[in-house]
């Protein structure tokens, strides 16, 4: 059908001007405040590629840069084998005839319900080393030796922000992978059962293939949002990503650069936005896999 | 569904067991802790509270700013999700229904933000807002989230009118009713569903944002329920009492209206963009 011009204006327009004023400018406008050196209020000053030099040649910032970064990278692949791995592990328990299943699928949601920064607080509260309920379970049940500074030891900070984001987030990977898995034709699991197929056999043969693309835009999804982490880490170990910058993050080592926090250097806008395109640069192949895999899928459907 | 046999059927019952108690023990003893005094907390961590108090409930709720963090975050999750309803839906209706130029590439270019965090554009949106005097301000929020939340919902509310038969607007058109009367007559009865999907989502979404208030918003008085209790974090570190009470009460409407809703919740978080 064609349609007039105003009521193109009224439908498209208002999603069209806020979408691109807000988020498509923006992102690219960073690319351009990369190359200046701003406090946020004054004078820009152009700086060229500078800022792209203090992220990629030797120097205190590059170092902090790539902490981060290697951290980022830690996170996704420990927090894809959690999510995702168990995850599945659990979809299919869920996927299984069992009375309950319904109810435990709440269950499992229920945390992720919950605002990231909350839960973070939650558990710095938990994993206190003296008081916190942690500890003091292990105390408990005999294990007082396992007994430690969670938050407070560089060995052990990050896996623990990580297991603490699996522990929130997991129920929203169960429940994708468990619409995936009952989205399979009912027949093909009735006929594999008749052929005499054990249950491994059934779920390597047959789930874990045909639940394949799913678990794939999960683990495009995941790289997106763990490269953006932030509230996890603010609410454990605050802006400074202690103990010793050892669960710094591009996020949180952003926050810093661009907005300050108690006890960084200047605020650089420029610089921060420096660090925000080189996540942009990190994510972006992935992310436009991600759109032409949607966007296939909706010229298909 | 997979068939187990009764051995399988004992085990996956276990772990299933093992891992709600994982899930549930938390939240449990949050709302135990925040009954307790200070010295209860330390000394008996995993007993129940001794009395059933309302006093950390009290001054948790004055002293965090519980109340006007509700009020700040229902006003904005409200205003957003009606904003994001109207302008999602027009749009995805315009590029669903009808022919035009650049319908397609608006419906790719609409779609670049689901692959781009709003995040990574935090500055300039930063400063953009600063320009025009919005930034601490519950509107400047409000726009925001719209606009971050339009790829998704497009996304979703497009998936669902390309559903439509075109027969009935095409009838609707002959009739005589113009675009707006074919969307709101004949298009948006039929996508309900998708609706309510997104109002939920996109609620949650914002309702669980902590980024952007964190960066927009400095006076107390406008503070989200998740800015407010992060504040209450920071100057009450010692008040372990208080610090759960007021975790207890900022986390409790959500998890009411979860599991009242949880049925269109599981729907909406599972219908999104992913499949």
């Amino acid at each position: 059908m064609k349609l007039a011009k105003r009521y193109l204006l009224l439908f498209v327009l208002p999603a069209l001007i806020l979408y691109t004023l807000f988020i498509i400018y923006p992102l690219i406008n960073s690319l351009f405040l990369s190359l200046y050196s701003w406090p946020g209020v004054g004078e820009k000053t152009f700086v060229g590629l500078d800022n792209f030099r203090k992220v990629f040649s030797s120097g205190a910032f590059r170092n902090e840069v790539f902490n981060a970064f290697w951290h980022n990278v830690y996170f996704y692949i420990l927090a894809a084998s959690i999510e995702i791995g168990v995850g599945f592990f659990i979809a299919l328990m869920l996927a299984s005839k069992i009375k309950g299943a319904r109810m435990f699928r709440n269950i499992v949601y229920i945390p992720n319900m919950i605002p990231l920064v909350l839960v973070g607080f939650m558990w710095s509260l938990y994993l206190n080393p003296q008081v916190g309920l942690v500890n003091q379970f292990l105390k408990l049940i005999g294990l007082g030796g396992l007994a430690q500074s969670w938050l407070g030891q560089e060995s052990t900070a990050l896996t623990t922000i990580i297991l603490v984001n699996a522990w929130r987030n997991i129920g929203f990977y169960v429940l994708v992978l468990l619409a995936a898995i009952l989205d399979i034709n009912p027949s093909l699991l009735e006929a594999a059962y008749i052929d005499g197929a054990s249950n491994w056999k059934i779920i390597w043969r047959i789930i874990f293939p045909l639940s394949f693309s799913t678990v794939r835009t999960l683990a495009i999804l995941l790289f997106i949002w763990s490269f953006n982490v932030f509230d996890m880490i603010y609410a454990l170990e605050g802006v400074q990503a202690g103990p010793y910058r050892s669960t710094d993050v591009l996020g949180t080592l952003f926050y810093r650069t661009a907005f300050g926090g108690l006890g960084s250097s200047a605020i650089d806008m420029g610089l921060g936005a420096t660090i925000t395109v080189f996540i942009f640069a990190i994510i972006m192949p992935v992310s436009i896999f991600y759109v032409y895999l949607v966007e296939k899928r909706q010229r298909s459907a | 569904m997979l068939t187990l046999t009764k051995y399988g059927k004992i085990l996956v019952y276990t772990l299933l067991a093992i891992y709600a108690t994982l899930v549930l023990v938390p939240f449990f003893m949050m709302v135990s802790n925040s009954f307790k005094s200070m010295r209860d907390i330390y000394l008996k961590p995993f007993s129940l509270p001794s009395e059933l108090s309302l006093k950390n409930i009290i001054d948790a709720w004055n002293q965090a700013g519980i109340g006007r963090g509700y009020l700040n975050s229902l006003m904005i999750a409200g205003s957003a999700v009606v904003g994001i309803v109207i302008i999602a839906s027009f749009f995805a209706f315009a590029i669903s229904k009808y022919e035009f130029r650049g319908r397609r590439f608006l419906f790719i270019y609409s779609m670049l933000g689901l692959a781009f965090p709003a995040r990574l554009a935090i500055i300039p949106i930063y400063l953009l807002l600063r320009n025009v005097n919005l930034t601490n301000s519950r509107l400047g929020l409000i726009i925001i989230y719209i606009a971050v939340n339009i790829p998704f919902s497009v996304f979703l509310l497009k998936n669902f009118i390309d559903g439509v038969p075109n027969e009935l607007s095409e009838a609707a058109r002959i009739d005589g009713a113009n675009p707006l009367q074919i969307y709101r007559h004949v298009v948006l009865p039929l996508i309900k569903p998708a609706i309510s999907i997104v109002s939920i989502v996109s609620f949650v979404n914002v309702w669980n944002d902590f980024f952007f208030p964190l960066i927009f918003i400095n006076d107390r008085s406008k503070a989200t329920i998740t800015l407010a209790v992060s504040i209450f974090f920071g100057e009450y570190a010692n008040r372990w009492n208080l610090l759960f009470t007021s975790l207890t009460l900022a986390i409790a409407p959500t998890i009411i209206l979860f599991l009242i809703f949880s049925r269109q919740f599981i729907a909406g978080m599972t219908q999104g963009a992913i499949k």
